[in-house]
């Protein structure tokens, strides 16, 4: 495909601004999939892959777009359906691991999380070598009243594969749905996520970790839609950008009427590691309630002299002070994680990126 | 529980009508022959005409925004372009004809003239009825006069900077400016000369169904200094309005310019300007903006900082009642090394109001040590108004420091509280509070121009909290 526009945002800005969507040259669309078998599921009951059907198919309020969605609804080869109906000791771990046989994924995952429930699951996207591998999935969370959901997602694929996202969650009262999002991979990766929030004293959160280097790029548009009375949205999306690597980060709250004593906020931070990449914004807050408090705040800027010198003082590298740095601002969404594979796994990710750099 | 009630702006003063007499009113629409028959009216010389006629053509190929507020009403076809009024420019207000005169009287234009001012230009619906300059400016060789006048005596200055600045083709509303542009103001400040005083234009339309096209054209030389202020408002028809003015400020090398404008437009104006200033070497400008009036306002003056060191700072106030679409702004280019700027925005949305606040900072690439700070405020008086913030930031280089912060939310229940446990009753308590919002954008007013606004922000209140 000579072009794909993508990723619109939900209240358009002027054209020349260059940021309502994204277009994407060049770009390799697959039109076979075939059967995505390389998935390692550690609880084998969610598997239900006779659930899913083209006719029970929901249209997505947002999405990346027409084309993706509709290569998602008709190419699905992998189709996961994970009902929650207690409290899990255990993480979910779906792991989905590229190679030469299983090339292209389009799964659809759907997580229903019954009242009065706890999970945690965790998708890992991850391929070793340098194929251009494709990715185009639709994860939906159905989160029921009092329960509380969190959504690992580590993109650890390699640097020449594609990579999109649609997430889309609905939160009934007093329930909270979280995502940490561990962005790292792919030459291109976007990302559409959008809560509705409905319930009373429901929070959606996420909490997202980029690293971009060559000449990656980010093309991440967050929505939360806050409805509910005493609902809360937070977005802390936290990078940094090698080489030519471009960002957007397009964060959306929307207090919609009735959203009485709602609370919303974003913040988002990106470190330029070099003189040629590219980090661009749009943190936008619409309202329409008058009982609420949002706000929402972002900086761009290098890495410290006074700080590098600092940790070069004490006798490291140029690259290494800058790997500590880096390290530090993702500290906080990385503490976040209980497992200590996941954040290994992680560590390690990091350390190649900057090694190869 | 009774909510408090905020007042909207009393209008009274800016709500005159005089009756629509006029020398001259062209026909309503806009076609070639119209362009045209305007140009001969106001005898262009052919470049001029030129510029129109392909003006015309861009308007044409050009489509309406596809983003912010719904401009479906305007109708070209039901606004005349150009009314021209009786009398013609003259420098002594008793030569001014009496109702024009009574007007600008009561909108404080003269007294202001006479104590605070070094030059005003007014301008009555199409075309300039008034211009003076104190004498020692023009002694200095400052040139402070209408356009159409600069068109004629100062072609070559003109034609160098006449729509270079914002391009014909930047969009469909300047194009059309440029097609049917009429009256406005030239400025030109020597090098070196610093004006104490403010020069001020202000905008008067009164024709029913009509725009206001005025251009306003300033040059600040090398090192030289001035503070412009720019008025405008209108009395309120049924039918709808249009003005789309343009200015373009050329801020050369270290030199420091301030445009300062309250817009209070009547609430069935469309008000749809463009403005933008080219900042040198070691320069700055300033701008303040109230934008008070209008139905549907798009309005975003930009920077674009040119030189190393240059600087911007915006502060800007909105204030949307009901049936108000205040779709407001501010756009910054770091082109140079060690640029910066900061922008101060506030907004308040009342009684059904719309405010919103877009913004473009884009720092490029040779914009190495440059640094921007963006702040923006926005207070909801009640849950039937909206308040949008839609910034973007574009970081082209890693040596910047870019920081931007927003927050919407209402007037803190705690800080009424606190006043009110100090003494003040609840309506002082967020009268107060309502002024101390606004307070950063009006200390950067004149002070007549922020004693109005406080008078515009006039608050009644009443009942318990809402």
């Amino acid at each position: 495909m000579d072009k794909l526009s993508i990723n619109e945002i939900p209240i358009r800005t002027a054209n020349n601004f260059g940021i309502n969507s994204i277009e994407i040259e060049n770009i390799n669309i697959p039109e076979n999939f075939g059967y995505f078998s390389n998935i390692d599921i550690n609880i084998e009951s969610i598997k239900d892959k006779v659930n899913f059907s083209n006719q029970n198919y929901r249209k997505l309020t947002y999405g990346l777009g027409e084309v993706l969605e509709t290569q998602n609804k008709e190419k699905c080869n992998c189709p996961l359906k994970v009902d929650v109906s207690s409290i899990l000791n255990k993480e979910i771990k779906i792991d989905f691991l590229f190679n030469q046989s299983n090339r292209n994924l389009a799964e659809n995952i759907e997580i229903i999380a019954n009242e009065k429930t706890k999970s945690t699951i965790v998708l890992t996207y991850q391929s070793d070598d340098e194929i251009n591998y494709y990715h185009n999935g639709v994860i939906r969370v159905l989160a029921k009243e009092k329960t509380e959901v969190n959504v690992i997602i580590l993109n650890f694929m390699g640097s020449r594969a594609n990579n999109f996202l649609s997430i889309e969650n609905e939160l009934q009262d007093n329930s909270k749905v979280t995502y940490t999002i561990i962005d790292f991979g792919g030459k291109v990766s976007c990302t559409n996520f959008f809560s509705n929030v409905l319930g009373e004293e429901s929070i959606t959160e996420i909490n997202t970790i980029y690293l971009g280097k060559d000449k990656k790029l980010f093309d991440l548009n967050y929505i939360a839609e806050l409805s509910g009375k005493k609902s809360a949205s937070k977005m802390e999306v936290q990078g940094a950008l090698m080489d030519s690597s471009v960002k957007h980060f397009k964060g959306t709250i929307n207090f919609k009427k009735g959203c009485k004593k709602a609370f919303g906020t974003e913040n988002e931070s990106c470190m330029l590691l070099s003189e040629k990449a590219k980090s661009i914004s749009l943190p936008i807050l619409l309202c329409s309630e008058e009982e609420v408090e949002g706000n929402h705040s972002t900086s761009s800027g290098k890495v410290g002299d006074k700080e590098l010198f600092y940790i070069r003082s004490r006798g490291f590298d140029l690259m290494e002070a800058k790997k500590l740095l880096v390290r530090a601002k993702f500290n906080s969404i990385i503490e976040n994680i209980k497992n200590d594979v996941l954040k290994e796994m992680i560590e390690n990710e990091i350390n190649k990126t900057f090694a190869i750099n | 529980m009774k909510k408090t009630n905020v007042e909207e702006i009393n209008r009274n003063i800016y709500d005159i009508k005089n009756i629509d007499d006029y020398d001259y009113k062209i026909q309503k629409g806009l076609t070639k022959e119209i362009v045209e028959e305007m140009s001969n009216q106001k005898k262009d010389p052919d470049w001029m005409r030129e510029i129109r006629l392909k003006a015309l053509e861009i308007y044409n190929q050009l489509e309406l925004p596809t983003w912010g507020p719904n401009l479906s009403e305007l109708n070209m076809n039901e606004i005349a372009t150009y009314v021209r009024p009786k009398g013609k420019m003259v420098s002594s207000w008793d030569d001014v004809p009496e109702d024009i005169k009574n007007t600008f009287d009561k909108l404080g234009i003269p007294e202001a003239e006479k104590t605070s001012l070094a030059g005003v230009g007014a301008q009555y619906d199409s075309e300039v009825v008034y211009h003076s300059i104190k004498e020692d400016l023009i002694k200095q060789g400052v040139i402070y006069t209408d356009m159409e006048t600069a068109v004629k005596e100062y072609p070559e200055i003109v034609k160098e900077h006449f729509m270079k600045c914002v391009p014909i083709s930047d969009h469909k509303f300047v194009a059309l400016h440029a097609a049917v542009w009429s009256g406005g103001s030239f400025v030109y400040v020597p090098k070196g000369v610093k004006l104490d005083i403010p020069l001020q234009s202000y905008f008067r339309l009164n024709s029913p169904e009509s725009g206001q096209f005025e251009h306003t054209l300033i040059i600040v030389d090398e090192g030289a200094s001035l503070h412009f202020i720019e008025g405008c408002s209108a009395p309120k028809y049924n039918k709808v309005n249009l003005h789309a003015g343009c200015v373009e400020l050329y801020v050369k090398d270290n030199s420091y310019l301030r445009y300062s404008t309250i817009e209070n437009w009547s609430k069935n104006m469309l008000n749809l300007n463009t403005k933008k200033a080219i900042v040198g070497k070691n320069a700055e400008i300033d701008w303040v903006s109230g934008s008070f009036g209008s139905k549907i306002s798009m309005l975003y003056p930009m920077s674009i900082l040119n030189g190393e060191n240059a600087k911007t700072e915006f502060t800007g106030i909105s204030f949307a009642g009901n049936g108000q679409n205040l779709d407001n702004g501010f756009k910054v280019i770091h082109n140079a090394p060690n640029t910066s700027s900061v922008v101060n925005s506030k907004s308040i949305s009342k009684n059904g109001g719309k405010c919103t606040f877009r913004s473009l900072v884009r720092v490029n690439e040779n914009a190495k040590k440059s640094k921007c700070s963006i702040s923006c405020e926005s207070l909801m008086l009640d849950d039937i108004s909206v308040s949008d913030t839609i910034p973007v930031n574009d970081v082209r280089t890693d040596e910047v420091e870019f920081s931007h912060e927003a927050k919407i939310g209402k007037i803190s229940d705690k800080a009424i509280f606190y006043l009110m446990s100090r003494g003040l009753s609840e309506e002082d308590a967020k009268a107060m509070i309502v002024r101390g919002f606004a307070y950063p954008i009006s200390k950067e007013l004149p002070v007549e121009y922020a004693v109005e606004m406080n008078n515009l922000i006039n608050l009644e209140l009443e009942g318990a909290i809402g």
